[in-house]
């Protein structure tokens, strides 16, 4: 080998060292392994082994067998309580729920939606919805007031909610929406993270946290379940009622390292020449992983943040799971 | 605050809290290496989405044979090598099937698009791409070996190869990447 090839290769090997030993999913796979590890022993309890692929294949025909009847425009639906209506009719016990179909439930009536083989959605009393789609590759609800719960294990952007003030994506969840009859919502994520999109602006929230959403605003800016009342005031403030400025630097001062999920979509969504300080207050709170530079996250470099983004959502998650580990060790 | 890295003592709890039931100990586990296991996965298969389910499978195989780990090298370590063996039985199932419908593309000519590389930025993004484009064989020789660290006579064992034939793939891969890169 001659000593150029040396040189190639020490700089070849130099180069593969500086890659990145871990790279995030862009989606959470969590609720998926948790789904399917749910329904198994650790392999210290597993008996009867052939059960496993006996039960999976019964499992397959009739998820195929349902898969081909679901592509038909309709999603099953079954009364939790009171007299739901679907289609102008009462629903008694199940029934089918059709693309155009109105669902609505009074104040005592609650009714469960199937979403394909997806998942499901929870009606809670006082709502309307509508289905707009239900095909394999875009499942649609369209809530005009009221509150749902959903859960969904699939891969991202399969399932939808429009709204008057903008669209909930799915990106692998289980979350509460709330919108009142002037439009107004609150998301609030119980497992993974919903994506909320109006017009070009976005909002991703994890578990554990919220995000308001106003007609004609689009969504605010997510804020942890438990943030300081002087930052979700303030943040309120700033998406929704004008504050500018003077809420953003509200919101920077009592903010906490936890409340990072915020303060990197605040970021975004301020004016240029105050972009620098909420950086550095970020920064101070939750330091930036090696790559992400002010003057990257200033300009609003995508892949920087990006990769900010992936460290911030994993404490955040991690937070959460160590919270409900908490919870239920005394 | 970021997340601490993980360390033996702190998984070896987890592992054994996981092995009573405790999701949300298998959960931890998960958080904190799902990285590493995603990052193999992609760079072995190139796919992103066909990555993602490998690394379901892995945490899920990993959940089933909690009991195998004895604590003999780190939790990481065991679950890695899990996961490339995961990813390895999934290639030869695709094979058999694909052998079984048709007749088998040479793998080694495939044209490899270049937005299948993980993402990045800068020169490391032109390296991940290069890698990306590597015939199969090669690439996955050149990351077992260059980027995760394992010897070629483990590689031989998991790929089912020579260990002569794993120095040949790791030279070329290697020498094709240094022409990629400088061309």
């Amino acid at each position: 080998m001659s000593a150029h090839d040396d040189a190639g290769l020490r700089d070849l090997l130099e180069r593969v060292r500086e890659l990145p030993r871990a790279i995030e999913p862009e989606r959470d796979l969590w609720p998926g392994i948790r789904a399917r590890i749910g329904k198994r022993e650790t392999g210290a309890g597993r008996r009867w082994p052939w059960i496993v692929p006996l039960t999976a294949a019964a499992l397959l025909l009739l998820a195929l067998g349902y898969r081909a009847w679901s592509e038909t425009g309709t999603w099953g639906v079954e009364r939790i309580a009171g007299r739901p209506d679907v289609g102008g009719a009462h629903l008694g016990g199940t029934g089918r729920f059709h693309v155009g179909d109105w669902l609505t439930t009074d104040d005592s009536s609650r009714a469960r939606i199937a979403v394909g083989d997806i998942g499901e959605v929870d009606v809670q009393p006082g709502s309307r919805l509508r289905l707009v789609a239900a095909k394999s590759s875009e499942h649609r609800l369209a809530l005009d007031h009221g509150s749902i719960a959903a859960s969904v294990d699939a891969p991202p952007r399969l399932f939808f909610v429009d709204t008057h003030a903008g669209t909930a994506i799915d990106l692998g969840c289980a979350y509460t929406l709330t919108m009142d009859s002037a439009g107004n919502g609150l998301l609030r994520v119980t497992a993974g993270y919903v994506e909320f999109h109006w017009q070009g602006r976005r909002a991703i929230v994890p578990l554990g946290a919220s995000v308001r959403t106003r007609p004609g605003r689009g969504p605010g800016i997510p804020v942890a379940s438990d943030a300081p009342p002087a930052l979700a005031a303030a943040l309120d403030s700033f998406a929704f009622a004008g504050g500018g400025a003077g809420a953003a630097r509200r919101a920077l001062a009592a903010a906490r390292p936890e409340d990072a999920v915020s303060i990197w979509h605040l970021l975004g969504r301020v004016a240029p020449g105050e972009r620098g300080a909420v950086y550095d207050r970020l920064a101070h709170l939750f330091p930036p992983p090696r790559g992400v530079t002010r003057a990257g996250a200033v300009q609003l470099d995508s892949i920087q943040l990006q990769a900010y983004w992936n460290v911030i959502r994993r404490a955040a998650w991690r937070r959460e799971i160590l919270k409900a580990i908490g919870k239920r060790v005394p | 605050m970021p997340a601490a890295p993980p360390t033996a003592d702190s998984d070896l709890l987890l592992v054994r809290r996981a092995r009573g039931g405790d999701e949300s100990a298998f959960a931890d586990l998960y958080q904190r290496h799902v990285g590493r296991v995603y990052a193999v996965c992609l760079r072995l298969v190139r796919e992103r989405g066909r990555a993602e389910e490998l690394t379901q499978d892995a945490f899920v195989r990993c959940w089933e044979r909690l009991d195998r780990y004895r604590g003999e090298s780190a939790f990481g370590t065991w679950l890695y090598r899990l996961a490339v063996n995961v990813v390895f039985e999934a290639g030869r199932k695709d094979r058999r099937r694909e052998t079984r419908v048709a007749i088998e593309a040479e793998p080694e000519r495939r044209e490899v698009p270049l937005d299948a590389a993980p993402a990045g930025g800068g020169l490391r993004l032109d390296l991940e791409q290069a890698i990306a484009t590597l015939p199969e064989g090669a690439r996955q020789v050149f990351v077992l070996f260059d980027i995760e660290g394992y010897a070629h006579d483990e590689i031989a064992a998991m790929m089912g190869i020579a260990v002569g034939t794993s120095k040949a793939q790791l030279f070329r891969a290697r020498r094709l990447l240094r022409e990629r890169l400088d061309s």
